[in-house]
Protein backbone atom coordinates (compact mmCIF):
# COMPACT_ATOMS: atom_id res chain seq x y z
CA UNK A 1 0.00 0.00 0.00
CA UNK A 2 1.29 3.52 -0.82
CA UNK A 3 -0.09 6.11 1.28
CA UNK A 4 0.67 9.56 1.62
CA UNK A 5 0.80 11.67 4.89
CA UNK A 6 0.10 15.89 5.11
CA UNK A 7 1.32 17.59 7.27
CA UNK A 8 -1.43 20.23 8.02
CA UNK A 9 -0.51 22.78 11.37
CA UNK A 10 -3.00 24.70 12.69
CA UNK A 11 -1.29 27.90 12.59
CA UNK A 12 -1.87 31.41 14.08
CA UNK A 13 -3.69 34.06 11.93
CA UNK A 14 -0.94 36.96 11.21
CA UNK A 15 -3.95 38.58 9.47
CA UNK A 16 -5.49 38.76 12.99
CA UNK A 17 -2.81 39.80 15.39
CA UNK A 18 -4.15 40.72 19.07
CA UNK A 19 -2.61 43.36 20.90
CA UNK A 20 -2.67 43.21 24.77
CA UNK A 21 -2.53 46.93 26.11
CA UNK A 22 1.06 46.66 27.07
CA UNK A 23 2.19 46.15 23.83
CA UNK A 24 2.74 42.47 23.93
CA UNK A 25 1.26 39.64 21.98
CA UNK A 26 -1.84 38.49 22.82
CA UNK A 27 -1.59 34.68 21.32
CA UNK A 28 -4.59 33.17 23.41
CA UNK A 29 -7.06 35.46 21.12
CA UNK A 30 -5.20 35.46 18.46
CA UNK A 31 -7.59 32.92 15.84
CA UNK A 32 -5.86 29.45 13.96
CA UNK A 33 -6.27 28.63 10.49
CA UNK A 34 -4.78 26.04 8.20
CA UNK A 35 -0.96 27.55 7.34
CA UNK A 36 -1.87 28.69 3.82
CA UNK A 37 1.28 26.37 1.92
CA UNK A 38 -0.49 23.41 3.35
CA UNK A 39 -3.00 23.61 0.91
CA UNK A 40 -0.68 23.07 -1.54
CA UNK A 41 0.20 20.43 -0.03
CA UNK A 42 -2.68 18.82 0.19
CA UNK A 43 -3.99 19.54 -3.75
CA UNK A 44 -0.84 18.00 -4.44
CA UNK A 45 -2.21 14.67 -2.81
CA UNK A 46 -5.21 14.62 -4.90
CA UNK A 47 -3.02 14.51 -7.60
CA UNK A 48 -1.02 11.57 -6.51
CA UNK A 49 -3.52 9.72 -4.74
CA UNK A 50 -4.65 8.73 -7.76
CA UNK A 51 -1.00 7.51 -8.88
CA UNK A 52 -0.30 5.76 -5.50
CA UNK A 53 -3.55 4.07 -4.95
CA UNK A 54 -3.41 4.46 -1.35
CA UNK A 55 -4.63 6.38 1.64
CA UNK A 56 -4.17 9.92 2.87
CA UNK A 57 -3.51 10.80 6.21
CA UNK A 58 -3.48 14.21 7.43
CA UNK A 59 -1.44 14.49 11.23
CA UNK A 60 -2.11 17.96 13.39
CA UNK A 61 -0.02 18.52 15.82
CA UNK A 62 -1.76 21.71 18.06
CA UNK A 63 1.19 23.75 19.34
CA UNK A 64 -1.15 26.67 20.79
CA UNK A 65 -3.28 26.51 23.36
CA UNK A 66 -5.89 27.11 25.96
CA UNK A 67 -7.02 24.01 24.69
CA UNK A 68 -10.46 24.47 25.26
CA UNK A 69 -10.89 27.68 22.78
CA UNK A 70 -8.86 26.16 20.47
CA UNK A 71 -11.24 23.47 19.56
CA UNK A 72 -13.44 25.25 16.73
CA UNK A 73 -10.17 26.24 14.83
CA UNK A 74 -8.51 23.32 14.96
CA UNK A 75 -11.70 21.30 13.98
CA UNK A 76 -12.22 23.85 11.07
CA UNK A 77 -8.27 23.05 9.79
CA UNK A 78 -8.74 19.17 10.12
CA UNK A 79 -12.13 19.46 8.17
CA UNK A 80 -10.48 21.20 5.33
CA UNK A 81 -8.06 18.74 5.23
CA UNK A 82 -10.67 15.41 5.14
CA UNK A 83 -12.25 17.76 2.83
CA UNK A 84 -10.05 17.93 0.80
CA UNK A 85 -8.17 14.39 0.15
CA UNK A 86 -7.55 13.00 3.32
CA UNK A 87 -9.16 9.72 4.34
CA UNK A 88 -8.38 9.76 7.95
CA UNK A 89 -7.32 12.57 10.19
CA UNK A 90 -4.69 12.44 13.34
CA UNK A 91 -5.11 14.64 15.76
CA UNK A 92 -2.20 15.53 18.69
CA UNK A 93 -3.97 17.69 21.36
CA UNK A 94 -2.05 18.17 24.65
CA UNK A 95 -1.82 20.79 27.17
CA UNK A 96 2.05 19.01 28.19
CA UNK A 97 3.13 20.17 24.41
CA UNK A 98 1.65 23.76 24.86
CA UNK A 99 3.32 26.22 23.68
CA UNK A 100 5.03 24.68 20.58
CA UNK A 101 8.70 23.18 20.63
CA UNK A 102 10.24 22.57 17.63
CA UNK A 103 11.90 19.59 18.60
CA UNK A 104 8.86 18.21 20.39
CA UNK A 105 6.55 19.16 17.33
CA UNK A 106 8.66 16.99 14.86
CA UNK A 107 9.22 14.33 17.43
CA UNK A 108 5.27 13.81 17.77
CA UNK A 109 4.84 13.92 13.88
CA UNK A 110 7.28 11.50 13.36
CA UNK A 111 5.82 9.20 16.27
CA UNK A 112 1.89 9.34 14.57
CA UNK A 113 3.53 8.27 11.34
CA UNK A 114 5.00 5.30 12.94
CA UNK A 115 3.10 4.41 16.19
CA UNK A 116 -0.07 4.76 13.79
CA UNK A 117 1.16 2.29 10.92
CA UNK A 118 0.43 4.96 8.52
CA UNK A 119 3.70 3.37 6.31
CA UNK A 120 3.95 6.38 4.00
CA UNK A 121 5.91 6.46 0.13
CA UNK A 122 5.32 9.91 0.29
CA UNK A 123 5.19 12.62 3.52
CA UNK A 124 3.95 16.14 2.11
CA UNK A 125 4.49 19.41 4.05
CA UNK A 126 4.69 23.44 3.27
CA UNK A 127 7.72 24.89 3.02
CA UNK A 128 6.93 26.94 6.02
CA UNK A 129 4.57 27.87 8.38
CA UNK A 130 2.45 31.31 8.52
CA UNK A 131 2.95 31.87 12.47
CA UNK A 132 6.50 30.05 13.20
CA UNK A 133 7.42 30.43 9.30
CA UNK A 134 10.91 27.49 10.97
CA UNK A 135 11.34 26.56 7.76
CA UNK A 136 12.26 23.01 9.45
CA UNK A 137 9.48 21.17 10.50
CA UNK A 138 9.95 18.04 7.41
CA UNK A 139 13.92 17.90 7.53
CA UNK A 140 13.16 17.27 11.18
CA UNK A 141 10.32 14.60 10.26
CA UNK A 142 12.28 13.37 7.50
CA UNK A 143 15.59 12.96 10.08
CA UNK A 144 13.49 10.99 12.67
CA UNK A 145 12.37 8.34 10.03
CA UNK A 146 15.33 8.02 8.79
CA UNK A 147 14.03 8.91 5.39
CA UNK A 148 15.42 11.09 2.50
CA UNK A 149 14.60 15.24 2.47
CA UNK A 150 13.75 17.67 -0.37
CA UNK A 151 12.77 21.27 0.56
CA UNK A 152 11.22 23.77 -1.27
CA UNK A 153 9.57 21.39 -4.32
CA UNK A 154 7.88 23.46 -6.16
CA UNK A 155 7.29 21.24 -9.16
CA UNK A 156 6.69 17.39 -8.60
CA UNK A 157 6.90 16.47 -12.61
CA UNK A 158 6.25 12.73 -11.98
CA UNK A 159 6.48 9.23 -10.30
CA UNK A 160 8.22 6.63 -11.98
CA UNK A 161 9.98 3.25 -10.67
CA UNK A 162 9.58 3.71 -7.13
CA UNK A 163 11.00 7.28 -7.81
CA UNK A 164 9.95 11.04 -7.84
CA UNK A 165 11.04 14.01 -10.06
CA UNK A 166 10.79 17.20 -8.48
CA UNK A 167 11.99 20.77 -8.94
CA UNK A 168 13.66 21.89 -6.26
CA UNK A 169 14.02 26.14 -5.63
CA UNK A 170 17.25 26.57 -4.23
CA UNK A 171 18.84 30.28 -2.60
CA UNK A 172 20.75 30.76 -6.12
CA UNK A 173 19.19 27.91 -8.97
CA UNK A 174 16.87 25.22 -9.69
CA UNK A 175 17.55 21.73 -9.59
CA UNK A 176 15.35 18.92 -11.13
CA UNK A 177 16.37 15.83 -8.63
CA UNK A 178 15.21 12.12 -8.63
CA UNK A 179 14.04 11.74 -5.30
CA UNK A 180 14.32 7.61 -4.02
CA UNK A 181 10.75 6.62 -2.08
CA UNK A 182 9.44 6.73 0.21
CA UNK A 183 10.67 10.50 0.91
CA UNK A 184 9.45 13.67 3.28
CA UNK A 185 8.99 16.24 0.82
CA UNK A 186 8.24 19.91 1.75
CA UNK A 187 6.47 21.92 -1.34
CA UNK A 188 6.10 26.25 -2.21
CA UNK A 189 3.40 27.78 -3.17
CA UNK A 190 4.07 27.99 -7.07
CA UNK A 191 3.36 23.93 -6.49
CA UNK A 192 -0.21 24.27 -7.54
CA UNK A 193 -3.32 26.84 -7.21
CA UNK A 194 -5.35 25.18 -4.44
CA UNK A 195 -9.40 24.88 -4.95
CA UNK A 196 -11.04 24.87 -1.91
CA UNK A 197 -13.46 22.02 -1.34
CA UNK A 198 -16.88 21.94 -2.55
CA UNK A 199 -19.86 21.68 -0.24
CA UNK A 200 -20.26 17.74 -0.72
CA UNK A 201 -17.12 17.40 -0.29
CA UNK A 202 -17.26 19.63 3.09
CA UNK A 203 -20.10 17.25 3.87
CA UNK A 204 -18.57 14.09 3.12
CA UNK A 205 -16.14 15.12 6.20
CA UNK A 206 -17.34 14.91 8.57
CA UNK A 207 -18.04 11.03 8.34
CA UNK A 208 -14.86 10.85 8.00
CA UNK A 209 -12.65 9.50 11.16
CA UNK A 210 -10.88 11.76 12.93
CA UNK A 211 -8.09 10.36 15.48
CA UNK A 212 -7.14 12.75 18.74
CA UNK A 213 -4.31 11.24 20.63
CA UNK A 214 -2.12 12.42 23.59
CA UNK A 215 1.66 11.87 24.23
CA UNK A 216 0.14 9.11 26.57
CA UNK A 217 -1.16 7.20 23.54
CA UNK A 218 1.61 7.91 22.18
CA UNK A 219 3.81 6.31 24.92
CA UNK A 220 6.06 9.54 24.08
CA UNK A 221 8.10 11.62 26.47
CA UNK A 222 9.05 14.91 25.49
CA UNK A 223 11.80 17.44 26.09
CA UNK A 224 10.55 21.40 25.76
CA UNK A 225 13.87 23.54 24.73
CA UNK A 226 12.85 26.79 24.07
CA UNK A 227 11.48 29.31 26.92
CA UNK A 228 9.43 32.50 24.86
CA UNK A 229 10.66 35.72 27.16
CA UNK A 230 8.87 37.76 25.10
CA UNK A 231 6.12 38.70 21.93
CA UNK A 232 5.61 42.44 21.32
CA UNK A 233 3.28 43.32 18.47
CA UNK A 234 5.55 45.45 16.32
CA UNK A 235 3.87 48.65 15.61
CA UNK A 236 2.96 50.18 12.45
CA UNK A 237 1.86 53.60 12.50
CA UNK A 238 1.19 54.65 8.50
CA UNK A 239 -0.78 57.72 7.84
CA UNK A 240 -3.71 56.07 6.49
CA UNK A 241 -4.85 58.67 4.31
CA UNK A 242 -7.09 57.71 2.12
CA UNK A 243 -7.71 58.88 -1.30
CA UNK A 244 -10.71 58.03 -2.86
CA UNK A 245 -12.33 60.75 -6.15
CA UNK A 246 -14.57 59.59 -8.74
CA UNK A 247 -12.54 61.42 -10.84
CA UNK A 248 -9.47 59.84 -11.32
CA UNK A 249 -7.58 63.18 -12.35
CA UNK A 250 -8.42 64.52 -9.52
CA UNK A 251 -7.41 61.55 -7.64
CA UNK A 252 -3.68 61.92 -9.08
CA UNK A 253 -3.08 65.55 -8.30
CA UNK A 254 -3.81 64.76 -5.06
CA UNK A 255 -1.35 62.36 -4.52
CA UNK A 256 0.99 64.01 -5.99
CA UNK A 257 0.31 66.72 -3.87
CA UNK A 258 1.05 64.98 -0.79
CA UNK A 259 4.09 63.18 -1.97
CA UNK A 260 4.96 66.83 -3.24
CA UNK A 261 4.42 67.50 0.42
CA UNK A 262 6.38 64.70 1.72
CA UNK A 263 9.43 65.51 -0.19
CA UNK A 264 9.59 61.96 -1.94
CA UNK A 265 9.25 63.15 -5.52
CA UNK A 266 12.16 63.87 -7.40
CA UNK A 267 10.70 64.70 -11.15
CA UNK B 1 39.37 23.22 21.22
CA UNK B 2 36.72 24.19 18.54
CA UNK B 3 33.08 24.62 19.82
CA UNK B 4 30.94 26.88 16.88
CA UNK B 5 30.88 25.71 13.40
CA UNK B 6 30.52 28.36 11.04
CA UNK B 7 28.28 27.78 7.91
CA UNK B 8 29.68 29.42 5.29
CA UNK B 9 27.83 29.80 1.34
CA UNK B 10 29.38 32.79 0.07
CA UNK B 11 32.43 34.32 1.53
CA UNK B 12 30.61 37.88 1.95
CA UNK B 13 28.84 36.33 4.88
CA UNK B 14 31.43 34.73 6.42
CA UNK B 15 33.13 37.96 8.25
CA UNK B 16 30.01 38.96 10.48
CA UNK B 17 29.47 35.01 11.45
CA UNK B 18 32.47 34.44 12.04
CA UNK B 19 33.31 37.71 13.92
CA UNK B 20 29.43 36.37 15.88
CA UNK B 21 31.14 33.04 15.98
CA UNK B 22 34.43 34.74 18.09
CA UNK B 23 32.02 36.17 20.95
CA UNK B 24 31.09 33.02 21.66
CA UNK B 25 33.47 30.41 21.39
CA UNK B 26 36.30 29.10 19.09
CA UNK B 27 35.16 28.67 15.44
CA UNK B 28 35.97 26.01 12.98
CA UNK B 29 34.18 27.17 9.52
CA UNK B 30 32.34 24.68 6.72
CA UNK B 31 32.27 26.41 3.44
CA UNK B 32 30.34 25.27 0.54
CA UNK B 33 29.17 26.98 -2.60
CA UNK B 34 30.91 30.14 -3.53
CA UNK B 35 32.31 30.18 -0.63
CA UNK B 36 34.03 26.20 -1.18
CA UNK B 37 35.02 27.30 -4.50
CA UNK B 38 36.99 30.80 -3.54
CA UNK B 39 38.48 29.37 -0.28
CA UNK B 40 41.36 31.44 0.50
CA UNK B 41 39.15 34.32 1.45
CA UNK B 42 38.01 31.96 4.34
CA UNK B 43 41.37 31.05 5.21
CA UNK B 44 42.36 34.50 5.83
CA UNK B 45 40.45 34.39 8.67
CA UNK B 46 43.18 31.99 10.27
CA UNK B 47 40.61 29.22 11.51
CA UNK B 48 40.66 25.78 9.90
CA UNK B 49 38.24 25.22 7.26
CA UNK B 50 36.55 22.22 5.99
CA UNK B 51 35.54 22.56 2.10
CA UNK B 52 32.66 20.80 0.70
CA UNK B 53 32.56 20.57 -3.22
CA UNK B 54 28.98 20.85 -3.53
CA UNK B 55 26.56 23.31 -2.90
CA UNK B 56 23.27 20.74 -2.39
CA UNK B 57 21.86 20.74 1.32
CA UNK B 58 21.57 16.99 1.57
CA UNK B 59 25.51 17.08 1.38
CA UNK B 60 25.61 19.85 3.45
CA UNK B 61 23.68 18.17 6.07
CA UNK B 62 25.87 15.30 6.06
CA UNK B 63 29.10 17.62 6.69
CA UNK B 64 28.29 19.39 9.21
CA UNK B 65 26.66 16.37 10.89
CA UNK B 66 30.03 14.78 10.73
CA UNK B 67 31.49 17.73 12.30
CA UNK B 68 29.12 17.63 14.86
CA UNK B 69 29.97 14.71 15.99
CA UNK B 70 33.39 15.14 16.03
CA UNK B 71 33.65 18.46 17.82
CA UNK B 72 30.20 18.28 19.78
CA UNK B 73 30.05 22.28 19.49
CA UNK B 74 27.75 23.97 21.42
CA UNK B 75 26.57 26.35 18.32
CA UNK B 76 26.04 25.69 14.91
CA UNK B 77 26.32 29.61 13.11
CA UNK B 78 25.09 29.56 9.77
CA UNK B 79 23.57 32.15 6.62
CA UNK B 80 19.56 32.54 6.67
CA UNK B 81 19.57 30.73 3.22
CA UNK B 82 17.25 27.76 1.42
CA UNK B 83 20.48 26.11 0.96
CA UNK B 84 21.45 26.16 4.58
CA UNK B 85 18.07 26.06 6.39
CA UNK B 86 17.27 22.90 4.93
CA UNK B 87 20.66 21.32 5.71
CA UNK B 88 20.58 22.11 9.18
CA UNK B 89 16.65 21.24 9.69
CA UNK B 90 17.73 17.19 8.95
CA UNK B 91 20.72 18.10 11.40
CA UNK B 92 18.63 19.82 14.14
CA UNK B 93 16.33 16.48 13.73
CA UNK B 94 19.08 13.98 14.04
CA UNK B 95 20.27 15.84 17.37
CA UNK B 96 17.20 16.85 18.36
CA UNK B 97 18.58 20.43 19.00
CA UNK B 98 17.15 23.86 18.77
CA UNK B 99 17.03 25.31 15.45
CA UNK B 100 16.51 29.45 14.65
CA UNK B 101 16.08 31.16 11.59
CA UNK B 102 15.85 34.58 10.61
CA UNK B 103 17.66 35.50 13.48
CA UNK B 104 18.14 39.56 14.15
CA UNK B 105 19.92 39.73 17.52
CA UNK B 106 21.47 36.94 19.45
CA UNK B 107 23.65 36.90 22.41
CA UNK B 108 25.45 34.15 23.95
CA UNK B 109 25.00 33.12 27.90
CA UNK B 110 26.60 30.77 30.17
CA UNK B 111 23.83 28.00 29.95
CA UNK B 112 22.34 28.73 26.38
CA UNK B 113 21.33 31.78 24.22
CA UNK B 114 18.65 34.44 23.95
CA UNK B 115 17.93 35.74 20.72
CA UNK B 116 15.04 37.62 18.42
CA UNK B 117 13.30 36.70 15.29
CA UNK B 118 10.79 37.65 13.60
CA UNK B 119 7.06 35.94 14.25
CA UNK B 120 3.80 35.98 12.89
CA UNK B 121 4.51 37.19 9.28
CA UNK B 122 7.55 39.42 11.35
CA UNK B 123 3.98 41.76 12.96
CA UNK B 124 5.33 39.76 16.04
CA UNK B 125 9.43 39.69 17.25
CA UNK B 126 9.63 36.97 20.10
CA UNK B 127 12.70 36.79 21.90
CA UNK B 128 13.43 32.85 23.05
CA UNK B 129 15.98 31.63 25.56
CA UNK B 130 17.45 28.17 24.43
CA UNK B 131 20.35 25.78 26.19
CA UNK B 132 23.33 24.82 24.20
CA UNK B 133 24.02 23.20 21.68
CA UNK B 134 21.99 25.17 19.53
CA UNK B 135 21.63 26.27 15.44
CA UNK B 136 21.36 29.60 15.19
CA UNK B 137 20.96 30.91 11.13
CA UNK B 138 21.26 34.62 11.10
CA UNK B 139 20.18 37.93 8.97
CA UNK B 140 22.78 40.26 7.52
CA UNK B 141 24.05 42.98 9.92
CA UNK B 142 23.84 40.54 12.73
CA UNK B 143 27.37 41.46 14.06
CA UNK B 144 30.62 43.38 13.31
CA UNK B 145 32.67 41.74 10.90
CA UNK B 146 35.64 39.71 11.97
CA UNK B 147 38.86 40.73 11.11
CA UNK B 148 41.23 38.77 8.78
CA UNK B 149 44.24 37.75 9.70
CA UNK B 150 46.66 34.43 9.67
CA UNK B 151 46.32 31.53 7.40
CA UNK B 152 43.71 28.94 8.53
CA UNK B 153 44.41 25.05 7.54
CA UNK B 154 42.25 23.11 4.29
CA UNK B 155 40.58 19.98 5.28
CA UNK B 156 38.26 18.56 2.33
CA UNK B 157 34.77 16.71 2.79
CA UNK B 158 32.82 14.84 0.75
CA UNK B 159 29.55 12.63 0.82
CA UNK B 160 26.58 11.06 -0.74
CA UNK B 161 23.37 12.03 -0.77
CA UNK B 162 20.81 9.78 0.58
CA UNK B 163 20.02 8.58 -2.94
CA UNK B 164 18.88 12.13 -4.21
CA UNK B 165 20.29 12.53 -7.74
CA UNK B 166 20.36 15.29 -9.64
CA UNK B 167 18.96 15.45 -13.13
CA UNK B 168 19.64 19.20 -14.57
CA UNK B 169 20.71 22.19 -12.48
CA UNK B 170 18.57 25.44 -13.90
CA UNK B 171 19.70 28.72 -13.34
CA UNK B 172 17.28 31.53 -12.18
CA UNK B 173 16.31 34.13 -14.11
CA UNK B 174 18.11 37.06 -12.57
CA UNK B 175 18.36 41.00 -13.17
CA UNK B 176 20.60 41.86 -11.10
CA UNK B 177 18.75 45.25 -10.68
CA UNK B 178 20.01 46.14 -6.74
CA UNK B 179 16.39 47.06 -4.91
CA UNK B 180 17.62 47.42 -2.03
CA UNK B 181 19.39 50.43 -2.88
CA UNK B 182 16.34 51.82 -4.64
CA UNK B 183 15.19 55.55 -3.36
CA UNK B 184 12.14 54.44 -5.17
CA UNK B 185 10.25 51.43 -5.83
CA UNK B 186 6.98 50.64 -7.99
CA UNK B 187 5.80 47.01 -6.49
CA UNK B 188 3.12 45.12 -8.88
CA UNK B 189 0.85 42.77 -7.89
CA UNK B 190 -1.68 40.25 -9.56
CA UNK B 191 -4.18 43.32 -9.75
CA UNK B 192 -2.24 43.80 -12.86
CA UNK B 193 -3.98 41.11 -15.80
CA UNK B 194 -1.56 40.63 -18.61
CA UNK B 195 2.32 40.87 -18.47
CA UNK B 196 2.31 43.73 -21.33
CA UNK B 197 0.28 46.01 -18.64
CA UNK B 198 3.63 45.90 -16.62
CA UNK B 199 5.08 48.37 -19.30
CA UNK B 200 3.04 51.30 -17.34
CA UNK B 201 4.84 50.28 -14.01
CA UNK B 202 7.92 50.79 -15.86
CA UNK B 203 7.10 54.28 -17.39
CA UNK B 204 5.85 55.12 -13.87
CA UNK B 205 9.22 53.72 -12.03
CA UNK B 206 11.02 55.33 -14.72
CA UNK B 207 9.81 59.15 -14.56
CA UNK B 208 10.40 58.43 -10.54
CA UNK B 209 13.61 57.43 -10.92
CA UNK B 210 12.60 53.92 -9.28
CA UNK B 211 12.98 49.85 -10.11
CA UNK B 212 10.07 47.70 -10.62
CA UNK B 213 9.75 44.68 -8.00
CA UNK B 214 6.54 42.77 -7.27
CA UNK B 215 4.84 40.41 -5.13
CA UNK B 216 5.95 36.65 -5.29
CA UNK B 217 3.40 35.17 -7.33
CA UNK B 218 4.18 38.12 -9.98
CA UNK B 219 7.76 37.00 -10.11
CA UNK B 220 7.66 33.04 -8.77
CA UNK B 221 4.27 31.82 -10.72
CA UNK B 222 3.68 34.21 -13.57
CA UNK B 223 7.18 34.79 -14.18
CA UNK B 224 6.34 38.42 -15.22
CA UNK B 225 9.49 39.58 -13.58
CA UNK B 226 12.53 38.23 -12.24
CA UNK B 227 12.95 36.05 -9.35
CA UNK B 228 15.51 39.02 -7.70
CA UNK B 229 13.02 41.63 -7.90
CA UNK B 230 10.61 39.40 -5.53
CA UNK B 231 9.76 41.31 -2.32
CA UNK B 232 9.00 40.48 0.70
CA UNK B 233 9.72 37.92 3.98
CA UNK B 234 10.71 34.94 1.29
CA UNK B 235 12.14 37.33 -1.12
CA UNK B 236 13.99 40.95 -0.76
CA UNK B 237 13.78 43.10 1.57
CA UNK B 238 13.80 47.01 0.86
CA UNK B 239 14.04 50.10 2.50
CA UNK B 240 13.12 52.76 -0.31
CA UNK B 241 11.98 56.52 0.38
CA UNK B 242 8.97 55.95 -1.63
CA UNK B 243 7.04 52.72 -1.98
CA UNK B 244 3.90 52.86 -4.49
CA UNK B 245 1.95 48.89 -4.69
CA UNK B 246 -0.08 48.56 -7.38
CA UNK B 247 -2.74 45.64 -7.34
CA UNK B 248 -1.11 44.36 -4.43
CA UNK B 249 -3.16 42.83 -1.46
CA UNK B 250 -1.05 43.42 1.27
CA UNK B 251 -0.27 39.72 2.67
CA UNK B 252 1.79 40.36 5.77
CA UNK B 253 4.11 38.13 3.68
CA UNK B 254 4.62 41.00 1.07
CA UNK B 255 4.31 44.20 3.94
CA UNK B 256 7.04 42.84 5.68
CA UNK B 257 9.59 42.98 3.13
CA UNK B 258 8.40 46.75 2.52
CA UNK B 259 8.44 47.63 6.52
CA UNK B 260 11.55 49.76 6.28
CA UNK B 261 10.38 52.42 3.60
CA UNK B 262 9.51 55.71 4.45
CA UNK B 263 6.53 56.50 2.36
CA UNK B 264 4.03 53.88 1.21
CA UNK B 265 1.35 54.21 -1.75
CA UNK B 266 -1.09 51.69 -2.11
CA UNK B 267 -3.62 51.59 -5.26
CA UNK B 268 -6.28 48.86 -5.32
CA UNK B 269 -9.82 49.28 -6.70
CA UNK B 270 -10.58 47.77 -3.63
CA UNK B 271 -10.79 49.72 -0.15
CA UNK B 272 -11.19 46.91 2.05
CA UNK B 273 -7.92 45.72 0.81
CA UNK B 274 -5.61 45.08 3.89
CA UNK B 275 -2.36 47.20 1.96
CA UNK B 276 -5.14 50.40 1.92
CA UNK B 277 -4.55 49.93 6.25
CA UNK B 278 -1.14 49.90 6.07
CA UNK B 279 -0.14 52.57 3.99
CA UNK B 280 0.45 56.17 4.26
CA UNK B 281 -2.20 57.01 1.12
CA UNK B 282 -4.57 54.74 -0.31
CA UNK B 283 -5.69 55.26 -3.61
CA UNK B 284 -9.05 53.86 -4.29
CA UNK B 285 -8.83 53.45 -7.73
CA UNK B 286 -9.17 51.02 -10.88
CA UNK B 287 -5.37 50.52 -11.87
CA UNK B 288 -5.51 50.99 -15.20
CA UNK B 289 -7.23 54.44 -15.43
CA UNK B 290 -5.55 55.57 -12.23
CA UNK B 291 -2.01 54.51 -13.68
CA UNK B 292 -2.03 56.09 -17.00
CA UNK B 293 -3.60 59.41 -15.56
CA UNK B 294 -0.71 59.68 -12.97
CA UNK B 295 1.96 59.50 -15.25
CA UNK B 296 0.58 61.95 -17.56
CA UNK B 297 0.23 64.30 -14.60
CA UNK B 298 3.70 63.67 -13.53
CA UNK B 299 4.75 64.21 -17.01
CA UNK B 300 2.91 67.57 -17.15
CA UNK B 301 4.62 68.54 -14.22
CA UNK B 302 7.67 67.71 -14.74
CA UNK B 303 7.39 69.59 -18.39
CA UNK B 304 6.34 72.45 -16.12
CA UNK B 305 9.77 72.51 -14.00
CA UNK B 306 11.81 71.75 -17.00
CA UNK B 307 10.39 74.55 -18.70
CA UNK B 308 10.66 77.41 -15.92
C1 LIG C 1 5.56 31.10 3.50
C2 LIG C 1 5.06 32.18 2.58
C3 LIG C 1 5.96 33.11 2.10
C4 LIG C 1 5.51 34.13 1.25
N1 LIG C 1 6.41 35.06 0.83
C5 LIG C 1 5.98 36.10 0.09
C6 LIG C 1 6.86 37.14 -0.30
O1 LIG C 1 8.05 37.14 0.02
N2 LIG C 1 6.37 38.15 -1.05
C7 LIG C 1 5.06 38.20 -1.45
O2 LIG C 1 4.67 39.17 -2.13
N3 LIG C 1 4.21 37.24 -1.10
C8 LIG C 1 4.62 36.19 -0.34
N4 LIG C 1 3.74 35.21 -0.01
C9 LIG C 1 2.41 35.21 -0.65
C10 LIG C 1 1.41 36.14 0.02
O3 LIG C 1 0.78 35.45 1.06
C11 LIG C 1 0.32 36.59 -0.99
O4 LIG C 1 -0.28 35.44 -1.56
C12 LIG C 1 0.82 37.47 -2.11
O5 LIG C 1 1.64 38.50 -1.60
C13 LIG C 1 -0.34 38.09 -2.85
O6 LIG C 1 0.10 38.73 -4.03
P1 LIG C 1 -0.73 39.89 -4.73
O7 LIG C 1 -0.97 40.98 -3.76
O8 LIG C 1 0.00 40.21 -5.99
O9 LIG C 1 -2.07 39.19 -5.19
P2 LIG C 1 -3.54 39.22 -4.58
O10 LIG C 1 -3.55 38.87 -3.16
O11 LIG C 1 -4.35 38.40 -5.51
O12 LIG C 1 -3.98 40.74 -4.69
C14 LIG C 1 -4.31 41.42 -5.86
C15 LIG C 1 -4.86 42.78 -5.47
O13 LIG C 1 -5.07 43.55 -6.63
C16 LIG C 1 -6.28 44.29 -6.49
N5 LIG C 1 -6.76 44.56 -7.84
C17 LIG C 1 -7.29 43.69 -8.73
N6 LIG C 1 -7.59 44.32 -9.88
C18 LIG C 1 -7.24 45.63 -9.72
C19 LIG C 1 -7.31 46.78 -10.56
N7 LIG C 1 -7.78 46.73 -11.80
N8 LIG C 1 -6.87 47.95 -10.05
C20 LIG C 1 -6.39 48.04 -8.78
N9 LIG C 1 -6.30 46.98 -7.95
C21 LIG C 1 -6.73 45.79 -8.42
C22 LIG C 1 -7.19 43.40 -5.70
O14 LIG C 1 -8.17 44.16 -5.01
C23 LIG C 1 -6.20 42.72 -4.74
O15 LIG C 1 -6.11 43.45 -3.52
C24 LIG C 1 4.15 34.20 0.86
C25 LIG C 1 3.26 33.26 1.35
C26 LIG C 1 3.69 32.27 2.21
C27 LIG C 1 2.69 31.32 2.75
N1 LIG D 1 2.25 21.51 14.51
C1 LIG D 1 2.26 21.02 13.26
N2 LIG D 1 1.37 20.06 12.88
C2 LIG D 1 1.39 19.55 11.62
N3 LIG D 1 2.24 19.96 10.67
C3 LIG D 1 3.15 20.91 10.99
C4 LIG D 1 3.20 21.48 12.29
N4 LIG D 1 4.18 22.40 12.30
C5 LIG D 1 4.72 22.42 11.06
N5 LIG D 1 4.10 21.51 10.26
C6 LIG D 1 4.39 21.23 8.84
O1 LIG D 1 5.67 21.75 8.54
C7 LIG D 1 5.59 22.79 7.57
C8 LIG D 1 6.65 23.84 7.82
O2 LIG D 1 6.43 24.48 9.06
P1 LIG D 1 7.54 25.25 9.90
O3 LIG D 1 8.71 24.34 10.00
O4 LIG D 1 6.92 25.57 11.20
O5 LIG D 1 7.85 26.49 9.11
C9 LIG D 1 4.15 23.26 7.66
O6 LIG D 1 3.74 23.87 6.45
C10 LIG D 1 3.41 21.96 7.95
O7 LIG D 1 3.23 21.19 6.77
Amino acid sequence: MSNIVVLVKASLNPEVVRQNPDGTFDIDYTPLKISDVDRNALEEAVRLKQVFGGKVYSVTVLTWGPLKAREKDLRLVVQEALAKVADEAFVVADESIIPGDYSVTANVIASVIKKMGLNPILVLAGEASIDESTYQIPGRVAAKLGLPYVGYVRRIREVRDGRVVVERDLEDYIEVLEVPLPAVLSVTQELNEPRPPTLIQIRMASRKPVHMLTLKDLGLDVKRQRSIVEMRVVTVSRKQVLIEEADVEKAALKLVEYLEKEGVLRL
Amino acid sequence: MSDVIVVSQKPSDAGELIGLARTMGNPVIVAFQDSAERVEELLGYGHRVYRVKSSRPEVLAKAVNILYEEFKPKLILGPNTRNVKDAMSVVAGLHDIHMAPDVVEVRGEVDGVIYKRGFMSERVTITVKVPYPTIILANPRIAEPAPKGGVGELKELSFDSMGVKVVEVKPKELSGINLEAAEVVVGVGRGFKAKDDLRMAFELAKLLGGQVGGTRPIAADLKWLPEDAWIGISGKRIAPKLYIAIGVSGAPQHMSGVAGSKIIVAVNKDKAAPIIKQSDYGVVADLYKFIPTLIEVLKRKRGASHST
